[in-house]
Protein backbone atom coordinates (compact mmCIF):
# COMPACT_ATOMS: atom_id res chain seq x y z
CA UNK A 1 0.00 0.00 0.00
CA UNK A 2 1.68 3.51 -1.45
CA UNK A 3 1.28 7.17 1.00
CA UNK A 4 -1.39 7.72 -2.01
CA UNK A 5 -3.71 5.00 -1.18
CA UNK A 6 -2.99 5.65 2.83
CA UNK A 7 -4.30 9.58 2.38
CA UNK A 8 -7.66 8.03 0.00
CA UNK A 9 -8.41 6.14 3.29
CA UNK A 10 -7.76 8.19 5.84
CA UNK A 11 -9.68 11.28 3.89
CA UNK A 12 -12.57 9.02 3.59
CA UNK A 13 -12.41 7.30 7.11
CA UNK A 14 -11.96 10.89 8.91
CA UNK A 15 -14.89 12.91 7.12
CA UNK A 16 -17.18 9.60 7.89
CA UNK A 17 -15.95 9.89 11.89
CA UNK A 18 -16.44 13.27 11.94
CA UNK A 19 -19.61 12.97 10.43
CA UNK A 20 -20.46 11.09 13.14
CA UNK A 21 -19.40 12.66 15.43
CA UNK A 22 -21.25 15.69 14.93
CA UNK A 23 -24.48 13.95 15.38
CA UNK A 24 -23.53 12.25 18.01
CA UNK A 25 -23.10 14.98 20.02
CA UNK A 26 -25.65 16.66 18.87
CA UNK A 27 -24.26 19.31 16.78
CA UNK A 28 -26.59 18.27 13.42
CA UNK A 29 -29.93 16.39 12.90
CA UNK A 30 -30.58 13.38 12.05
CA UNK A 31 -33.39 14.45 10.10
CA UNK A 32 -31.01 16.33 7.76
CA UNK A 33 -28.26 14.33 7.49
CA UNK A 34 -28.19 11.28 9.77
CA UNK A 35 -25.23 9.36 10.56
CA UNK A 36 -23.27 7.04 8.89
CA UNK A 37 -23.94 4.57 11.36
CA UNK A 38 -27.51 4.73 11.10
CA UNK A 39 -27.48 4.68 7.33
CA UNK A 40 -25.67 1.64 7.43
CA UNK A 41 -28.04 -0.09 9.95
CA UNK A 42 -31.07 1.33 8.04
CA UNK A 43 -29.25 -0.31 4.73
CA UNK A 44 -29.02 -4.04 6.71
CA UNK A 45 -32.76 -3.44 8.29
CA UNK A 46 -34.45 -3.33 4.76
CA UNK A 47 -32.06 -5.82 3.07
CA UNK A 48 -33.29 -8.89 5.66
CA UNK A 49 -36.79 -7.38 4.83
CA UNK A 50 -36.04 -8.34 1.27
CA UNK A 51 -37.23 -4.58 0.38
CA UNK A 52 -33.81 -3.12 -0.89
CA UNK A 53 -33.03 -6.18 -2.77
CA UNK A 54 -36.31 -6.36 -4.23
CA UNK A 55 -36.04 -2.55 -4.93
CA UNK A 56 -32.15 -3.56 -6.75
CA UNK A 57 -33.80 -6.29 -8.62
CA UNK A 58 -36.51 -4.22 -9.94
CA UNK A 59 -34.51 -0.98 -11.31
CA UNK A 60 -31.43 -3.49 -12.49
CA UNK A 61 -33.99 -5.05 -14.58
CA UNK A 62 -35.12 -2.18 -16.25
CA UNK A 63 -31.41 -1.08 -16.47
CA UNK A 64 -30.06 -4.26 -17.78
CA UNK A 65 -32.98 -4.29 -21.03
CA UNK A 66 -32.58 -0.71 -21.57
CA UNK A 67 -29.02 -0.85 -21.73
CA UNK A 68 -28.57 -3.96 -23.61
CA UNK A 69 -31.26 -2.82 -26.41
CA UNK A 70 -30.08 0.49 -26.59
CA UNK A 71 -25.85 -0.87 -26.48
CA UNK A 72 -27.07 -3.19 -29.32
CA UNK A 73 -28.67 -1.13 -31.57
CA UNK A 74 -26.58 1.87 -31.35
CA UNK A 75 -23.36 -0.58 -32.02
CA UNK A 76 -25.18 -1.78 -35.26
CA UNK A 77 -26.11 1.75 -36.72
CA UNK A 78 -22.87 3.15 -35.26
CA UNK A 79 -21.16 0.64 -37.55
CA UNK A 80 -22.84 1.54 -40.27
CA UNK A 81 -22.77 4.95 -40.12
CA UNK A 82 -19.24 5.08 -40.00
CA UNK A 83 -18.69 2.83 -42.77
CA UNK A 84 -21.39 3.19 -45.07
CA UNK A 85 -22.04 6.95 -46.71
CA UNK A 86 -25.42 6.57 -47.76
CA UNK A 87 -26.39 5.55 -44.17
CA UNK A 88 -24.18 8.02 -42.59
CA UNK A 89 -26.72 10.56 -44.24
CA UNK A 90 -29.48 9.01 -43.63
CA UNK A 91 -29.31 8.44 -39.78
CA UNK A 92 -27.26 12.08 -39.25
CA UNK A 93 -29.74 14.52 -39.09
CA UNK A 94 -31.90 12.25 -36.48
CA UNK A 95 -28.87 12.28 -34.21
CA UNK A 96 -28.00 15.62 -34.32
CA UNK A 97 -32.23 16.22 -33.85
CA UNK A 98 -32.24 13.86 -30.77
CA UNK A 99 -29.09 14.15 -29.30
CA UNK A 100 -29.16 17.14 -27.69
CA UNK A 101 -32.28 16.33 -26.24
CA UNK A 102 -32.26 15.16 -22.56
CA UNK A 103 -33.72 12.00 -22.38
CA UNK A 104 -36.01 12.38 -19.41
CA UNK A 105 -37.77 14.53 -21.31
CA UNK A 106 -38.96 12.21 -24.15
CA UNK A 107 -40.33 9.78 -20.57
CA UNK A 108 -44.05 11.44 -20.50
CA UNK A 109 -44.13 10.83 -24.42
CA UNK A 110 -42.98 7.00 -23.86
CA UNK A 111 -45.40 7.08 -20.70
CA UNK A 112 -48.21 8.10 -23.36
CA UNK A 113 -47.07 5.27 -26.02
CA UNK A 114 -46.12 2.43 -24.43
CA UNK A 115 -48.05 2.71 -21.03
CA UNK A 116 -47.40 3.12 -16.96
CA UNK A 117 -46.01 -0.22 -16.77
CA UNK A 118 -41.65 -1.31 -18.10
CA UNK A 119 -42.25 -0.77 -21.66
CA UNK A 120 -41.72 3.02 -21.22
CA UNK A 121 -38.98 2.96 -18.78
CA UNK A 122 -37.00 0.55 -20.51
CA UNK A 123 -37.43 2.50 -24.09
CA UNK A 124 -36.11 5.70 -22.11
CA UNK A 125 -32.83 4.18 -21.30
CA UNK A 126 -32.90 2.27 -24.09
CA UNK A 127 -32.91 5.58 -26.09
CA UNK A 128 -30.33 7.75 -23.81
CA UNK A 129 -28.02 4.50 -24.38
CA UNK A 130 -28.46 4.14 -27.77
CA UNK A 131 -27.80 7.97 -28.51
CA UNK A 132 -24.28 7.79 -26.68
CA UNK A 133 -23.30 4.38 -28.52
CA UNK A 134 -24.00 5.40 -32.00
CA UNK A 135 -22.34 8.49 -32.01
CA UNK A 136 -19.27 6.92 -30.04
CA UNK A 137 -19.25 4.04 -32.16
CA UNK A 138 -18.71 6.47 -35.48
CA UNK A 139 -16.18 8.18 -34.08
CA UNK A 140 -14.48 4.79 -33.53
CA UNK A 141 -15.18 3.47 -36.84
CA UNK A 142 -13.94 7.23 -38.52
CA UNK A 143 -10.55 7.17 -36.63
CA UNK A 144 -9.33 3.85 -38.13
CA UNK A 145 -6.32 4.35 -40.24
CA UNK A 146 -7.25 4.41 -43.53
CA UNK A 147 -3.95 2.55 -44.63
CA UNK A 148 -5.30 -0.26 -42.16
CA UNK A 149 -8.49 -0.58 -44.95
CA UNK A 150 -6.18 -1.03 -47.74
CA UNK A 151 -3.88 -3.27 -46.21
CA UNK A 152 -6.95 -5.68 -45.24
CA UNK A 153 -8.50 -5.27 -48.81
CA UNK A 154 -4.34 -5.70 -50.28
CA UNK A 155 -4.33 -9.11 -48.51
CA UNK A 156 -7.48 -10.25 -49.89
CA UNK A 157 -10.11 -9.17 -47.29
CA UNK A 158 -13.80 -8.95 -49.07
CA UNK A 159 -15.77 -6.21 -47.80
CA UNK A 160 -17.66 -8.26 -45.29
CA UNK A 161 -14.32 -9.33 -44.16
CA UNK A 162 -12.89 -5.51 -43.92
CA UNK A 163 -15.91 -4.89 -41.74
CA UNK A 164 -15.81 -7.42 -39.15
CA UNK A 165 -12.09 -7.91 -39.16
CA UNK A 166 -11.11 -4.48 -38.95
CA UNK A 167 -13.43 -1.91 -38.33
CA UNK A 168 -15.16 -4.16 -35.49
CA UNK A 169 -12.24 -4.59 -33.72
CA UNK A 170 -11.10 -1.11 -35.08
CA UNK A 171 -13.69 0.81 -32.99
CA UNK A 172 -13.97 -1.62 -30.42
CA UNK A 173 -11.64 1.33 -27.92
CA UNK A 174 -14.37 3.77 -28.63
CA UNK A 175 -17.56 1.78 -28.42
CA UNK A 176 -15.99 0.49 -24.94
CA UNK A 177 -16.44 4.37 -24.20
CA UNK A 178 -19.57 4.95 -25.36
CA UNK A 179 -20.77 1.99 -23.26
CA UNK A 180 -19.31 3.48 -20.05
CA UNK A 181 -20.69 6.94 -20.67
CA UNK A 182 -24.11 5.06 -21.58
CA UNK A 183 -24.26 2.90 -18.50
CA UNK A 184 -23.92 6.38 -16.45
CA UNK A 185 -26.85 7.75 -18.43
CA UNK A 186 -28.95 4.40 -17.79
CA UNK A 187 -28.71 4.84 -14.01
CA UNK A 188 -29.59 8.38 -14.27
CA UNK A 189 -32.53 7.54 -16.54
CA UNK A 190 -34.11 4.25 -14.28
CA UNK A 191 -34.05 6.90 -11.47
CA UNK A 192 -35.91 9.95 -13.64
CA UNK A 193 -38.30 7.41 -14.67
CA UNK A 194 -39.40 5.39 -11.28
CA UNK A 195 -40.10 8.66 -9.71
CA UNK A 196 -43.34 8.40 -11.38
CA UNK A 197 -45.96 6.18 -12.31
CA UNK A 198 -43.99 3.24 -10.44
CA UNK A 199 -44.78 0.86 -7.28
CA UNK A 200 -41.56 -1.18 -7.17
CA UNK A 201 -37.70 0.13 -7.53
CA UNK A 202 -34.86 1.51 -6.11
CA UNK A 203 -36.16 5.03 -7.42
CA UNK A 204 -39.38 4.66 -5.98
CA UNK A 205 -38.02 3.68 -2.71
CA UNK A 206 -35.57 6.88 -3.00
CA UNK A 207 -38.53 8.99 -3.57
CA UNK A 208 -41.13 7.83 -1.60
CA UNK A 209 -38.75 7.40 1.46
CA UNK A 210 -38.27 11.45 0.79
CA UNK A 211 -41.95 12.12 0.67
CA UNK A 212 -42.32 10.48 4.15
CA UNK A 213 -39.34 12.33 5.66
CA UNK A 214 -37.64 9.03 5.86
CA UNK A 215 -33.85 10.32 5.20
CA UNK A 216 -31.93 7.74 6.54
CA UNK A 217 -34.21 5.74 3.66
CA UNK A 218 -33.39 8.43 1.42
CA UNK A 219 -29.32 7.92 2.05
CA UNK A 220 -29.68 4.14 1.71
CA UNK A 221 -31.24 4.61 -1.78
CA UNK A 222 -28.51 6.99 -2.48
CA UNK A 223 -25.50 5.01 -1.35
CA UNK A 224 -26.98 1.76 -3.16
CA UNK A 225 -27.06 3.87 -6.32
CA UNK A 226 -23.35 4.72 -5.67
CA UNK A 227 -22.87 0.93 -5.20
CA UNK A 228 -24.41 0.31 -8.32
CA UNK A 229 -23.08 2.75 -10.38
CA UNK A 230 -19.45 1.52 -9.27
CA UNK A 231 -19.87 -2.20 -9.71
CA UNK A 232 -21.17 -1.40 -13.52
CA UNK A 233 -18.18 0.56 -13.98
CA UNK A 234 -16.08 -2.30 -12.73
CA UNK A 235 -17.98 -4.84 -14.67
CA UNK A 236 -17.47 -2.55 -18.08
CA UNK A 237 -13.50 -2.24 -17.75
CA UNK A 238 -13.42 -6.13 -16.83
CA UNK A 239 -15.40 -6.55 -20.42
CA UNK A 240 -12.88 -4.15 -22.25
CA UNK A 241 -9.46 -5.71 -20.56
CA UNK A 242 -11.00 -8.81 -22.37
CA UNK A 243 -12.05 -7.41 -25.21
CA UNK A 244 -9.27 -4.83 -25.91
CA UNK A 245 -6.44 -6.79 -24.82
CA UNK A 246 -4.20 -4.75 -26.96
CA UNK A 247 -4.84 -1.47 -25.69
CA UNK A 248 -2.91 -2.72 -22.07
CA UNK A 249 -0.13 -0.68 -21.41
CA UNK A 250 3.16 -2.72 -20.52
CA UNK A 251 4.88 -2.48 -17.07
CA UNK B 1 7.75 -11.06 -68.66
CA UNK B 2 5.64 -11.02 -64.96
CA UNK B 3 3.86 -7.71 -65.48
CA UNK B 4 3.33 -5.17 -68.26
CA UNK B 5 2.25 -1.80 -67.43
CA UNK B 6 1.53 -0.20 -71.21
CA UNK B 7 0.70 3.70 -71.46
CA UNK B 8 -0.58 4.15 -67.93
CA UNK B 9 -1.94 7.34 -66.91
CA UNK B 10 -3.66 8.51 -63.31
CA UNK B 11 -4.95 11.94 -62.79
CA UNK B 12 -6.15 13.45 -60.09
CA UNK B 13 -9.31 15.85 -59.12
CA UNK B 14 -8.79 18.50 -56.67
CA UNK B 15 -12.30 18.67 -55.55
CA UNK B 16 -11.88 21.90 -54.24
CA UNK B 17 -10.47 23.88 -57.33
CA UNK B 18 -11.94 21.72 -59.90
CA UNK B 19 -8.15 21.26 -61.00
CA UNK B 20 -7.23 18.17 -62.52
CA UNK B 21 -3.34 17.06 -62.07
CA UNK B 22 -1.37 14.47 -63.64
CA UNK B 23 0.32 12.29 -61.36
CA UNK B 24 1.39 9.43 -63.76
CA UNK B 25 1.36 10.07 -67.65
CA UNK B 26 2.55 7.63 -70.57
CA UNK B 27 4.32 4.85 -68.46
CA UNK B 28 5.58 2.32 -70.42
CA UNK B 29 7.31 -0.81 -68.05
CA UNK B 30 7.73 -4.30 -68.10
CA UNK B 31 8.59 -5.90 -64.71
CA UNK B 32 10.63 -9.51 -65.05
CA UNK B 33 10.79 -12.07 -62.89
CA UNK B 34 12.82 -12.26 -59.96
CA UNK B 35 14.26 -8.94 -60.66
CA UNK B 36 14.61 -6.28 -57.66
CA UNK B 37 13.28 -3.69 -59.46
CA UNK B 38 13.66 0.50 -58.03
CA UNK B 39 11.45 3.12 -58.37
CA UNK B 40 13.43 6.30 -57.69
CA UNK B 41 12.03 9.56 -57.58
CA UNK B 42 11.79 12.82 -55.70
CA UNK B 43 8.12 13.48 -53.91
CA UNK B 44 5.74 13.56 -56.24
CA UNK B 45 6.65 11.86 -58.87
CA UNK B 46 4.03 9.42 -58.65
CA UNK B 47 5.62 6.42 -57.80
CA UNK B 48 3.20 5.22 -54.50
CA UNK B 49 0.43 5.85 -56.77
CA UNK B 50 2.35 3.89 -59.69
CA UNK B 51 2.61 0.99 -57.35
CA UNK B 52 -1.12 1.30 -55.57
CA UNK B 53 -2.39 0.79 -59.40
CA UNK B 54 0.14 -2.20 -59.47
CA UNK B 55 -1.58 -3.49 -56.55
CA UNK B 56 -5.36 -2.91 -57.66
CA UNK B 57 -5.78 -0.48 -54.92
CA UNK B 58 -6.27 2.25 -57.58
CA UNK B 59 -7.58 2.39 -61.25
CA UNK B 60 -5.38 4.26 -64.00
CA UNK B 61 -7.13 6.85 -65.53
CA UNK B 62 -5.48 5.58 -68.95
CA UNK B 63 -3.84 2.94 -70.29
CA UNK B 64 -3.66 -1.07 -69.22
CA UNK B 65 -2.02 -3.11 -66.64
CA UNK B 66 -1.38 -6.92 -67.88
CA UNK B 67 0.19 -9.73 -66.06
CA UNK B 68 0.72 -11.69 -68.35
CA UNK B 69 1.70 -15.15 -66.57
CA UNK B 70 -1.20 -15.45 -65.18
CA UNK B 71 -3.66 -15.21 -67.71
CA UNK B 72 -4.82 -12.17 -66.75
CA UNK B 73 -6.50 -12.01 -63.65
CA UNK B 74 -6.11 -13.53 -60.00
CA UNK B 75 -3.66 -11.31 -57.51
CA UNK B 76 -0.49 -11.41 -57.77
CA UNK B 77 0.81 -8.81 -55.33
CA UNK B 78 1.41 -8.01 -51.94
CA UNK B 79 2.00 -4.82 -50.28
CA UNK B 80 4.62 -3.61 -47.60
CA UNK B 81 3.37 -0.54 -46.38
CA UNK B 82 5.64 2.54 -45.03
CA UNK B 83 3.82 3.17 -41.78
CA UNK B 84 3.51 -1.12 -41.29
CA UNK B 85 -0.37 -0.69 -41.61
CA UNK B 86 -0.23 -3.74 -39.22
CA UNK B 87 -3.21 -4.06 -37.16
CA UNK B 88 -2.80 -2.96 -33.41
CA UNK B 89 -5.61 -5.52 -32.46
CA UNK B 90 -3.72 -8.86 -33.77
CA UNK B 91 -0.68 -9.94 -32.33
CA UNK B 92 2.47 -10.51 -34.77
CA UNK B 93 1.32 -14.28 -35.33
CA UNK B 94 -2.32 -12.67 -36.25
CA UNK B 95 -1.26 -10.12 -38.41
CA UNK B 96 0.73 -12.62 -40.94
CA UNK B 97 -1.92 -15.10 -41.02
CA UNK B 98 -4.76 -12.31 -41.88
CA UNK B 99 -3.95 -13.04 -45.69
CA UNK B 100 -4.64 -16.62 -45.67
CA UNK B 101 -7.34 -16.53 -43.28
CA UNK B 102 -9.29 -14.12 -45.21
CA UNK B 103 -8.81 -16.45 -47.94
CA UNK B 104 -10.40 -19.55 -46.12
CA UNK B 105 -6.74 -21.18 -45.62
CA UNK B 106 -7.53 -23.83 -42.69
CA UNK B 107 -6.08 -22.88 -39.24
CA UNK B 108 -3.40 -25.15 -39.00
CA UNK B 109 -1.83 -24.84 -42.65
CA UNK B 110 -1.95 -20.69 -42.09
CA UNK B 111 0.02 -21.33 -38.57
CA UNK B 112 2.42 -23.81 -40.33
CA UNK B 113 3.19 -20.93 -42.49
CA UNK B 114 3.35 -18.07 -40.45
CA UNK B 115 5.43 -19.96 -38.47
CA UNK B 116 7.60 -20.53 -41.32
CA UNK B 117 7.59 -16.99 -42.08
CA UNK B 118 8.42 -15.89 -39.02
CA UNK B 119 11.69 -17.76 -38.67
CA UNK B 120 12.84 -16.28 -42.42
CA UNK B 121 12.08 -12.58 -40.87
CA UNK B 122 13.88 -13.58 -37.52
CA UNK B 123 10.96 -12.81 -35.09
CA UNK B 124 11.01 -15.88 -33.24
CA UNK B 125 9.88 -15.59 -29.65
CA UNK B 126 8.00 -12.44 -30.64
CA UNK B 127 4.32 -14.18 -32.12
CA UNK B 128 2.10 -13.60 -29.34
CA UNK B 129 3.25 -9.73 -28.48
CA UNK B 130 1.24 -6.39 -30.39
CA UNK B 131 2.71 -4.54 -33.06
CA UNK B 132 2.75 -1.74 -30.39
CA UNK B 133 5.35 -3.99 -28.22
CA UNK B 134 7.99 -4.17 -31.01
CA UNK B 135 10.10 -1.49 -32.66
CA UNK B 136 9.59 -0.11 -35.43
CA UNK B 137 12.57 -3.04 -37.31
CA UNK B 138 10.66 -5.44 -35.95
CA UNK B 139 7.07 -4.11 -37.16
CA UNK B 140 8.50 -3.82 -40.75
CA UNK B 141 9.41 -7.40 -40.32
CA UNK B 142 6.14 -8.78 -39.80
CA UNK B 143 4.93 -6.25 -42.25
CA UNK B 144 7.04 -8.38 -44.90
CA UNK B 145 5.97 -11.40 -43.26
CA UNK B 146 2.11 -10.79 -43.74
CA UNK B 147 2.78 -10.05 -47.56
CA UNK B 148 4.87 -12.97 -47.84
CA UNK B 149 2.39 -15.29 -46.66
CA UNK B 150 -0.52 -14.92 -49.38
CA UNK B 151 2.38 -16.06 -51.63
CA UNK B 152 2.51 -13.53 -53.99
CA UNK B 153 4.73 -13.09 -57.09
CA UNK B 154 5.25 -9.50 -56.24
CA UNK B 155 6.30 -7.82 -53.22
CA UNK B 156 5.66 -4.22 -53.76
CA UNK B 157 7.15 -1.81 -51.04
CA UNK B 158 6.42 1.82 -50.74
CA UNK B 159 9.59 3.18 -48.97
CA UNK B 160 9.20 0.70 -46.37
CA UNK B 161 12.71 1.95 -44.24
CA UNK B 162 11.58 5.33 -44.69
CA UNK B 163 10.63 5.55 -41.08
CA UNK B 164 13.75 3.62 -39.44
CA UNK B 165 16.56 5.11 -37.82
CA UNK B 166 19.75 4.61 -40.26
CA UNK B 167 21.02 2.04 -38.06
CA UNK B 168 18.33 -0.07 -38.34
CA UNK B 169 17.17 0.49 -42.25
CA UNK B 170 21.00 -0.52 -43.32
CA UNK B 171 20.43 -4.04 -40.79
CA UNK B 172 16.97 -4.16 -42.69
CA UNK B 173 18.70 -3.55 -46.34
CA UNK B 174 20.46 -6.42 -45.79
CA UNK B 175 17.47 -8.71 -44.66
CA UNK B 176 16.10 -7.93 -47.42
CA UNK B 177 18.81 -9.01 -50.32
CA UNK B 178 19.12 -12.35 -48.23
CA UNK B 179 15.22 -12.33 -48.07
CA UNK B 180 14.76 -11.62 -51.70
CA UNK B 181 17.66 -14.27 -52.51
CA UNK B 182 16.06 -16.97 -50.49
CA UNK B 183 12.18 -16.35 -51.99
CA UNK B 184 13.31 -15.71 -55.51
CA UNK B 185 10.25 -13.19 -55.85
CA UNK B 186 10.02 -10.08 -57.40
CA UNK B 187 10.58 -7.35 -55.39
CA UNK B 188 9.56 -3.60 -56.41
CA UNK B 189 10.48 -1.14 -54.66
CA UNK B 190 9.72 2.52 -54.08
CA UNK B 191 12.42 4.73 -52.21
CA UNK B 192 14.11 8.47 -52.53
CA UNK B 193 16.99 7.32 -51.10
CA UNK B 194 20.01 6.93 -54.09
CA UNK B 195 21.81 5.17 -51.75
CA UNK B 196 19.39 3.18 -51.20
CA UNK B 197 19.01 2.29 -54.70
CA UNK B 198 22.20 1.54 -55.59
CA UNK B 199 22.32 -0.56 -52.69
CA UNK B 200 19.20 -2.56 -53.45
CA UNK B 201 18.50 -3.01 -57.08
CA UNK B 202 19.08 -4.78 -60.03
CA UNK B 203 17.49 -2.47 -61.92
CA UNK B 204 16.59 1.45 -61.08
CA UNK B 205 13.59 3.21 -62.87
CA UNK B 206 14.18 6.70 -62.54
CA UNK B 207 11.12 8.89 -62.64
CA UNK B 208 10.67 12.77 -63.18
CA UNK B 209 7.90 14.77 -61.22
CA UNK B 210 4.94 16.61 -62.51
CA UNK B 211 3.89 14.47 -64.10
CA UNK B 212 5.09 11.35 -63.58
CA UNK B 213 7.56 9.80 -66.52
CA UNK B 214 10.53 7.85 -67.04
CA UNK B 215 13.16 9.33 -67.25
CA UNK B 216 15.76 6.68 -67.74
CA UNK B 217 16.30 3.14 -66.86
CA UNK B 218 19.22 1.86 -65.07
CA UNK B 219 20.45 -1.68 -64.75
CA UNK B 220 22.79 -1.51 -62.38
CA UNK B 221 25.18 -4.89 -62.92
CA UNK B 222 27.43 -4.04 -60.01
CA UNK B 223 28.20 -7.60 -58.13
CA UNK B 224 26.75 -8.08 -54.28
CA UNK B 225 27.23 -7.97 -51.73
CA UNK B 226 27.48 -3.77 -53.03
CA UNK B 227 29.31 -1.37 -50.30
CA UNK B 228 28.98 2.73 -50.33
CA UNK B 229 32.38 3.34 -50.22
CA UNK B 230 33.17 0.72 -53.35
CA UNK B 231 34.41 2.96 -56.35
CA UNK B 232 32.33 1.50 -59.04
CA UNK B 233 28.73 2.30 -56.34
CA UNK B 234 30.58 5.76 -55.68
CA UNK B 235 30.55 6.55 -59.61
CA UNK B 236 27.14 4.88 -60.07
CA UNK B 237 25.52 7.00 -56.90
CA UNK B 238 27.42 10.07 -58.38
CA UNK B 239 25.76 9.74 -61.64
CA UNK B 240 21.99 9.21 -60.34
CA UNK B 241 22.83 12.19 -57.75
CA UNK B 242 23.15 14.84 -60.48
CA UNK B 243 20.15 13.41 -63.02
CA UNK B 244 17.96 13.04 -59.90
CA UNK B 245 18.92 16.64 -58.17
CA UNK B 246 18.07 18.06 -62.14
CA UNK B 247 14.46 16.61 -61.21
CA UNK B 248 14.58 18.01 -57.85
CA UNK B 249 15.15 21.32 -58.84
CA UNK B 250 12.50 21.03 -61.93
CA UNK B 251 10.20 20.10 -58.91
CA UNK B 252 10.43 22.58 -56.84
CA UNK B 253 10.67 24.84 -59.38
CA UNK B 254 6.64 24.18 -60.06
Amino acid sequence: MTASHLRQIASVAGLLALWQLLIQTGRLSELFLPAPLSVLASMWDMTRSGELPWAVLVSLNRVVQGFVYGAAAGVFLGLLAGAVRWIEDVLDPWVAAVYPIPKSALFPLFLLWFGLGNASKIATIAIGVLFLVLVNTTTGVKSINPVLLKAARDLGATRLQVFTKVILPGALPNIFTGLRLGAGMALILVFITEIEATKAGLGFLLWEAFQLLDTRKVFAGVVTFGLLGVATTWLLQWLERVGCPWLQRST
Amino acid sequence: MLLALRDLGKTWLIKRTGERVSALESLTLDVHPGEFLILLGPSGCGKSTLLQIIAGLEAPSSGEIRFPAAGGNGKLTSMVFQDYALFPWRTVLGNIVFGPEVRGVSRGEREEKAQRLIDLVNLRGTEHRYPHELSGGMRQRVALARALANDPQILLFDEPLAALDAMTRRVLQDELLRIWGETGKTFVYVTHSLQEAVLLGSRIVLMTAHPGRIKRIVDVTLARPRHLTGRAEAEMLDQLDAELGEEVKRAMAL
